[in-house]
């Protein structure tokens, strides 16, 4: 005990149980309700993705989607710099991360406020 | 291998994303011909990273990507809306104005 | 070979970096006022959103000329070497400072269109649809452009404070991308008004690839992306000339693509002319002072000592620059696009000041800056103002007898014209007498006969105007010239006020620029 892969293995855990947990926790705490949709073919077959009729274009919302995931996802990247140095950093490092995620959320309260997030 | 390898595989990669914005008619692909500088630029910086012995390099790659992000977004954004209205994504159709 | 054989490890401790957040101040508020913009949008309804935008902005704008006013005579780089406040810098960051506060107010107009101003009342609805129609004559209007527009300036104010190759590119990325956006968002002639936002993202977001590759270059040539760290590397004899000289053309691509310098100008004319008015009003001006404040910085602190190199180079490009925005503006019929060739060939006469590459020069090409701003923002406004059925009427032939119908808003007009000609007693007479004279001093003979020849040229096109608005008969069915609101009128007060008095009594702000003319090295 005590090696330095002990953490990852711990991670891994975490990582399984919470995937299995939540997977499980929402069959205990979702809505089931059955439609047609749920029965047909996924990703691959007829129809698997909402298109409207006589067009080959995907729907603007998964454009939207994506967009809305991309500049989110993309400013973790800073994050890893810092989780290295930020002991270093010390206080001056916390308050920097605060303002950069407070500008972030900012911006998502903007996209939540506004429906960017609703699906239909 | 000598990390000058790298230096001449991503001017050749910054090279091929100038000429295909030059040369491509459809905005998307004009615009991922932009992003193909982009990450060229992002080898370069690297490289240089590595044979300069700083770190400098691999930090500018990581502010590099943020603002191509942003661009994606943006650039999609202005592109989708000029689809729907021409129904078309052609830089040649964009040609309203000109004198 | 392990990865971490050639990479340095982590300086054990290293001082923790400082930001003296007191000389980013004008910075700090614009870009709060952005973010407070943006919650604004989130979380206000809807009828409350284009006061409160427009009261946000507008304090963010006044508290940033504030704080550049309580930190004039600074001399400080902050945030670990990426930002210098210093004269230069503060002297652009007033400029633009106060150059937003006149395009927010162009930008706020809403009495000129029934119900909204110039910007489209949902963006997301597209041209000739049911959608549209539905909004047609309604109040609503896209007030995220208040926010937009307060990043864009943010980014104005940073872009020539950038001591450092990436910090200048960041900021050229945040005051590019909202005005990508703003370009589509004409309420008229919505088609092309999005076409107008495609081009210039398209090739903005192409040149600033190149300044990035360029920054590359820079970065394996010195090992280092500030400003004085790439100087002290040319002054040391180095073997990589190659990467020096092929980095620095490249980054200079970027930088003429945003002060619109030939061979990189074709945008211009089309982005103008498509963009809103009050918008091309903040592009022209704003954009184009904060890019040469960026390019003065990045040639006089980091290309200082290999000046021989490149006057060369820009000697050409400001004669191209010069020579093509005033012949090929003698040819355009329509006023909107007159004047975006109008700042191309401006865009020529200040790289004189620049190529001077001395303290002269760069006093003279910031007060080139300040004075051209307001003219050309006057300018734009006054576009605004000139309507027919259809919107701005910018056919050059419906502006004949305009000076009949509306003495006024005409008389304005040609004091602009005039200036922007460069004639005795108005700011451009005095700009271009500062930045000619520099660069005759600094052995430029040679350039200031053909910026002397290009002037007259320039002359011709703007006088040609004036006399159409003057001594023209007035067509039937010409355009009405619309009152200006009260927004307008102080925006067009401003630019008009600053264009005579700069001509008049110049010496004050002459000396102004005198003394901001160091940069921090």
């Amino acid at each position: 005990m005590g090696h330095v892969y002990m953490p990852i293995l711990v991670l891994f855990v975490l990582a399984a149980a919470f995937a299995v947990g939540s997977v499980t926790a929402a069959g205990f705490t979702g809505p089931k309700r059955y439609n047609r949709a749920k029965v047909d073919a996924y990703e691959c077959g007829i129809e698997a993705t909402p298109q409207p009729v006589g067009t080959a274009h995907f729907p603007v919302k998964y454009y939207l989607t994506a967009m809305l995931f991309i500049v989110f996802d993309i400013e973790i990247i800073f994050l890893y710099p810092w989780a290295v140095t930020f002991s270093k950093l010390g206080f001056f490092g916390l308050v920097e991360m605060v303002l950069f995620i407070g500008t972030v959320f900012v911006a998502y309260a903007y996209v939540w406020r506004r429906g960017g997030l609703q699906w239909d | 291998m000598s990390p000058a390898y790298y230096l001449y595989l991503s001017a050749i990669l910054f090279t091929v994303g100038a000429a295909g914005f030059l040369l491509r008619r459809n905005a998307v692909v004009v615009f991922m011909c932009v992003e193909l500088m982009l990450n060229a630029v992002n080898l370069t910086l690297v490289t240089f990273a590595r044979i300069n012995g700083t770190l400098d390099g691999q930090i500018i790659a990581f502010f590099v990507m943020v603002v191509a992000a942003a661009e994606v977004v943006v650039g999609l954004a202005i592109i989708v809306t000029i689809f729907r209205t021409r129904q078309s994504a052609s830089v040649d159709d964009v040609n309203l104005l000109k004198y | 070979m392990s990865t971490a054989q050639s990479l340095p490890a982590l300086a054990a401790d290293f001082p923790a970096p400082q930001i003296a957040y007191s000389a980013l101040s004008p910075m700090v508020a614009v870009f709060g006022a952005a973010l407070i913009g943006v919650l604004v949008e989130a979380f206000a309804p809807r009828r409350a959103r284009a006061g409160l935008q427009l009261a946000v902005a507008l304090l963010g704008l006044l508290g940033g000329l504030l704080a550049v006013g309580l930190l004039a005579g600074t001399r400080e780089v902050t945030a670990v070497g990426a930002v210098a406040v210093d004269g230069p810098a503060l002297f652009v960051q007033g400029t633009v400072l106060a150059l937003g506060v006149a395009a927010m107010l162009l930008l706020a107009e809403r009495s000129l269109e029934s119900g909204g101003g110039a910007i489209v009342a949902q963006a997301a609805t597209v041209p000739g649809s049911a959608d549209e129609r539905a909004l047609v004559g309604t109040d609503h209007l896209q007030t995220e452009v208040f926010p937009l527009a307060m990043l864009a300036i943010g980014g104005m104010l940073l872009f020539p404070a950038s001591n450092d190759l990436l910090l200048m590119f960041v900021a050229l990325e945040v005051l590019s991308l909202p005005l990508y956006l703003m370009c589509g968002l004409a309420r008229r002639r919505r088609l092309l008004s999005q076409e107008a936002a495609v081009k210039y993202f398209l090739l903005g977001a192409f040149s600033s690839a190149f300044f990035l590759y360029g920054l590359a270059l820079l970065y394996g040539y010195a090992g280092t992306v500030s400003l004085p760290g790439i100087a002290a590397a040319t002054q040391v004899t180095a073997s990589n000339d190659g990467l020096l000289y092929t980095g620095l053309g490249l980054l200079t691509v970027g930088l003429l693509f945003k002060i619109s310098a030939v061979p990189f100008h074709s945008w211009t004319p089309d982005v103008y002319q498509g963009a809103p008015t009050p918008v091309t009003a903040l592009m022209a001006t704003g954009t184009k002072v904060a890019a040469f404040g960026a390019l003065l910085r990045v040639y006089y602190v980091a290309f200082g000592a290999i000046r021989w190199d490149w006057r060369p180079l820009l000697w050409v490009i400001a004669i191209a620059t010069m020579a093509v925005g005033a012949l090929l503006a003698i040819t355009q019929r329509d006023v909107k696009r007159m004047l975006a060739y109008s700042s191309v060939a401006h865009a020529g006469f200040i790289l004189t000041g620049v190529v001077a590459a001395t303290r002269a020069g760069l006093a003279g090409s910031l007060f080139y800056l300040l004075a051209y701003g307001f003219t050309t923002l006057a300018a734009f406004g006054i576009l605004t103002l000139v309507r027919d059925a259809d919107g701005e009427a910018t056919d050059l032939s419906s502006w004949a007898g305009l000076g009949r119908r509306s003495p006024m808003v005409a008389g304005a007009f040609a004091i602009l014209l005039l200036a922007l000609a460069g004639i005795p007693l108005t700011s451009g007479f005095t700009g271009k007498f500062a930045v000619f004279s520099a660069a005759a001093d600094a052995g430029a003979a040679g350039l200031v006969v053909v910026a002397v020849v290009c002037s007259a040229i320039a002359a011709f096109f703007y006088v040609r105007v004036i006399v159409l608005m003057f001594f023209n008969e007035p067509a039937a069915d010409g355009p009405t010239v619309a009152i200006p609101g009260a927004f307008t009128s102080a925006a067009l007060a401003l630019g008009v006020a600053v264009t005579v008095v700069l001509g008049v009594f110049p010496s004050p702000l002459l000396k102004l620029a005198d003394q901001a003319a160091l940069f921090i090295r």
